[in-house]
């Protein structure tokens, strides 16, 4: 079972249905002024990113005077989702919900275009992994696992969701900044943390919430989070940056894109809805359960930090030799 | 005790039981319709759980994922189409009843094997959870490996006639789960270059083909030369198993679930291996394994009771650990978040009601799904009095409409053609279709397993040898693959024996 792609589909007809029961309750708009009809969401991935895609939709649904429904176009690392995109009619009733794949499948080289094919719309939250490792291996914090994988001269292994997916890239960057060998083990999403109490693998790199029951019941220790400055994580812990990986900043970044030539009018209606929706509570705890952390940015804003992450993510692929795209 | 009965009380609120209800009329209906899965109906409820009461919502989410278990028998009896690949095994034997007359007897054993195969599943989580979830973790991607390849090894007893005929089956099957991103690092297989074709053949849309064209071809091509298929429409009764019949089925009961409850507990996985083992097992331990395939009732108990073990199997890593080990396991995972319920070891000591009421809302998703089914059965049954030529028109509608809405992809119509049109005339020369039908199930684990463990090990394929339960799969395997080699030297000896005679 493919956890990342055959994962759920919200059915489209039946969305269509739901979308349909809620336009007769809704009050319909006194003249024709974008959104008439349903908005669809298009998804990539399963697991966590959905649900938060879910909630969001849901949320944009109360307050932009139609339903927004999430449809999952999953497969080729994100490619089928943002080729459709790429595509669709630029009428702001399709939007995709993106992240820093459209940078990681690009330079893989399977997608023909990168993110400037898209108009951005808004950043609506980051996700920030962290490096954990079995609590019985004594390493207490990151210099304890870089002078023990130096010592004992073998490769330290390490589980990540997927060669060349984002885990991947922040982990390579964290262990060429100890100076330490490592073999990357790729797991689906959510595989790792097994992985790692069963003892198949030194360290994982994932998402805080999935080590959280782990680290409380005392198995598992968190050692430090990839991003530059500290967040409220469902695990706390230091930043890699603080504790020995200098200059370590790598988040995922999760937003909404549009079709290239959507009219601005209607980017700016979906980025206030947006902007309501992610400032909500209801996202807030939301997200606080899942352990995705809401960050609103305006579509200009997220658009420059897109442009500034695609280019790091570019070198970053390039030093580790997975740049397909390099000339 | 005060934790039970506060439990069973939220348990039994109007809330909770109108949403175990609605969530098994929505999972039914999706597992029935072949391409509509219980993952999918899943992800469809989710948002709707969201206001509900943390009672309400896991209420609806069991119910929605084992009423969607239990719809898949339905089509894969009435019209031979699984609804789900879980119940891919049990068309063998649940088409073959269905055709002789007994398609209610069909659906009442397979509702009451799932049932009484979940329920047991759920004892067993209860009793060794902790257990459990460690035999569970001890399976790394090398172990699953020789699973996998154990999984494998029953196409010897699936193929019918012919081993070599079978095996021919089981590597198309493999083959074409080739196409498309390679799972590992990525790279385009036998794309040509398309970004369409990367999507690679889905596993739910080469079984639809595989099953449901060939069938609709035959039938019209029976039509259009002027015979009617013959399914007697006078003896579609509606009886219900008996007693005896239940009785006599009692240790294929226990053995299935066994096999589901273990197989379910091992992330990454899954019903249909389980489904296709504990069918080969009530075969080898069968007094009469020709009748199997032949719309024998064990035949259709096994995976039934099989499959559904799985799901209480799957609950242990994910109460035990907050581990999912399938797609519609994270979304359960998803909505339990939401409501601020993080599974996990801690979840027993710091929320031990909510351990109970998951306990009982699964009970009571089951005895739910099952009064639905056992209800429906007389409405179910009705559609084999529908002349065969205008169903098959009716099953094509559902099955281009379920191809589509797995990824909402027209690509996966045209490969559900392609796929159906080749199987048509595969099953014409007398390839099975069920070693297919494994090859795709088992095809994508075994490639990421294998390479997993393969990377892990830096290169050396000892780790595959390297832990006693990969060994034992190993073993199990060779068995299975060495008996069905003397079998058939015998009767080939026999054979020619008679000839010379």
């Amino acid at each position: 079972m493919r956890l990342t792609r055959t994962t759920a589909t919200t059915f489209r007809l039946f969305g269509a249905a739901a979308a349909a029961g809620l336009l007769l309750s809704l009050p319909s708009p006194a003249h024709a002024e974008f959104p008439e009809k349903t908005i669809e969401m298009t998804t990539l991935f399963g697991g966590p990113a959905q649900t938060i895609s879910q909630v969001l939709a849901d949320l944009m649904s109360k307050n932009i005077g139609q339903p927004v429904i999430t449809v999952s176009r999953p497969g080729g690392g994100g490619a089928i989702g943002y080729t459709f995109l790429q595509s669709a009619a630029p009428d702001g009733y399709s939007i995709v919900f993106s992240s820093n794949s459209i940078s990681t499948v690009y330079y893989q080289g399977n997608l023909p275009f990168n993110y400037s094919a898209l108009a951005p719309v808004a950043q609506i939250g980051m996700e920030v992994p962290v490096l954990a490792v079995r609590a019985d291996s004594g390493w207490k914090d990151l210099k304890a696992l870089q002078d023990a994988g130096k010592a004992s001269g073998k490769k330290l292994r390490v589980g990540v969701s997927g060669l060349g997916t984002f885990t991947h890239l922040a982990s390579a960057a964290l262990f060429n900044r100890l100076g330490l060998q490592v073999v990357y083990i790729p797991y689906g999403e959510g595989r790792a943390p097994a992985e790692l109490l069963g003892g198949r693998i030194d360290a994982a790199l994932q998402w805080a919430s999935q080590f959280a029951p782990h680290v409380k019941a005392g198995t598992i220790n968190v050692l430090c989070m990839t991003s530059k400055e500290k967040v409220d994580l469902p695990v706390d812990t230091v930043t890699c940056d603080s504790a020995g990986a200098k200059g370590l900043d790598l988040t995922i970044w999760r937003g909404i894109h549009a079709p290239k030539d959507t009219p601005p009018a209607v980017i700016a209606k979906l980025e206030a809805s947006i902007k309501q929706a992610v400032e909500s509570p209801d996202f807030k705890k939301a997200g606080d359960n899942l352990g995705f952390s809401p960050l609103f940015k305006s579509a200009k804003d997220f658009g420059a930090m897109v442009a500034e992450n695609d280019k790091e993510i570019g070198e970053l692929m390039t030093e580790l030799g997975i740049n397909k795209k390099k000339k | 005790m005060d934790i039970f009965l506060t439990a069973l009380a939220a348990s039994l609120s109007w809330q909770a039981l109108l949403g175990t209800f609605f969530g098994a009329l929505v999972g039914l209906i999706f597992g029935a319709i072949p391409g509509l899965t219980y993952s999918m109906a899943l992800a469809m409820v989710l948002p709707i759980t969201f206001s509900m009461s943390h009672t309400a919502a896991i209420a609806m989410l069991l119910g929605t994922y084992i009423g969607g278990m239990t719809g898949g028998a339905v089509s894969a009896i009435l019209i031979g189409v699984p609804g789900t690949p879980s119940a891919a095994a049990t068309v063998l034997d649940g088409e073959v009843m269905a055709k002789q007359g007994k398609a209610s007897i069909a659906i009442g054993i397979a509702t009451i094997a799932g049932c009484v195969g979940g329920i047991l599943s759920l004892i067993v989580m209860l009793v060794s959870v902790d257990a459990l979830a460690r035999v569970a973790i001890s399976f790394g991607p090398a172990e699953i490996t020789a699973l996998v390849v154990f999984g494998l090894s029953t196409i010897c007893g699936l193929a019918g006639g012919s081993l070599v005929k079978g095996l021919i089956g089981g590597v198309i099957g493999l083959m074409l789960m080739n196409i498309g991103q390679d799972p590992i690092d990525g790279v385009p297989r036998f794309t040509f270059g398309t970004t369409a074709m990367l999507q690679g053949v889905d596993l739910l849309v080469a079984m639809i083909g595989l099953f449901a064209v060939p069938h609709v071809v035959t039938v019209f091509a029976t039509y259009w030369r002027g015979k009617e298929m013959r399914i007697e429409a006078g003896n579609v009764r509606t009886e219900l198993p008996s007693w005896r019949l239940l009785l006599s089925q009692r240790w294929n009961f226990l053995r299935s679930a066994a096999i589901g409850t273990v197989v379910g507990a091992i992330p990454g996985t899954g019903g249909p291996i389980a489904a296709f083992l504990a069918y080969d097992q009530a075969k080898r331990w069968s007094k009469h394994p020709e009748t199997f395939g032949k719309g024998e009732v064990s035949g259709v108990v096994a995976p039934e009771a099989s499959n559904h073990a799985v799901t209480g199997g799957a609950m242990i890593p994910l109460i035990g650990l907050g581990i999912p080990g399938d797609p519609a396991t994270a979304i359960i995972l998803g909505g339990l978040l939401i409501h601020g319920i993080q599974p996990g070891p801690l979840l027993f000591m710091e929320k031990p009601d909510v351990i109970m009421s998951i306990y009982l809302l699964f009970v009571l998703a089951y005895v739910v799904t099952a009064l639905i089914q056992l209800f429906g059965v007389r409405a179910f049954v009705k559609a084999l009095r529908v002349p065969p030529h205008l169903m098959a028109v009716g099953i094509l509608v559902m099955c281009v409409i379920g191809s589509f809405a797995i990824r909402n992809s027209l690509f996966d119509v045209g490969v559900m053609g392609l796929v159906g049109f080749v199987a048509y005339w595969l099953i014409k020369g007398g390839i099975p279709a069920t070693p297919i039908l494994l090859g795709l199930v088992l095809g994508p684990t075994l490639e990421r397993e294998a390479r997993t463990a393969m990377i892990m090990s830096e290169g050396s394929p000892a780790v595959f040898v390297e832990s006693y339960t990969a060994l034992l799969f190993w073993a199990l395997a060779l068995v299975i693959l060495g008996s069905q080699l003397i079998t058939m030297m015998r009767s080939r000896n026999q054979g020619s024996k008679k000839a010379a005679a």
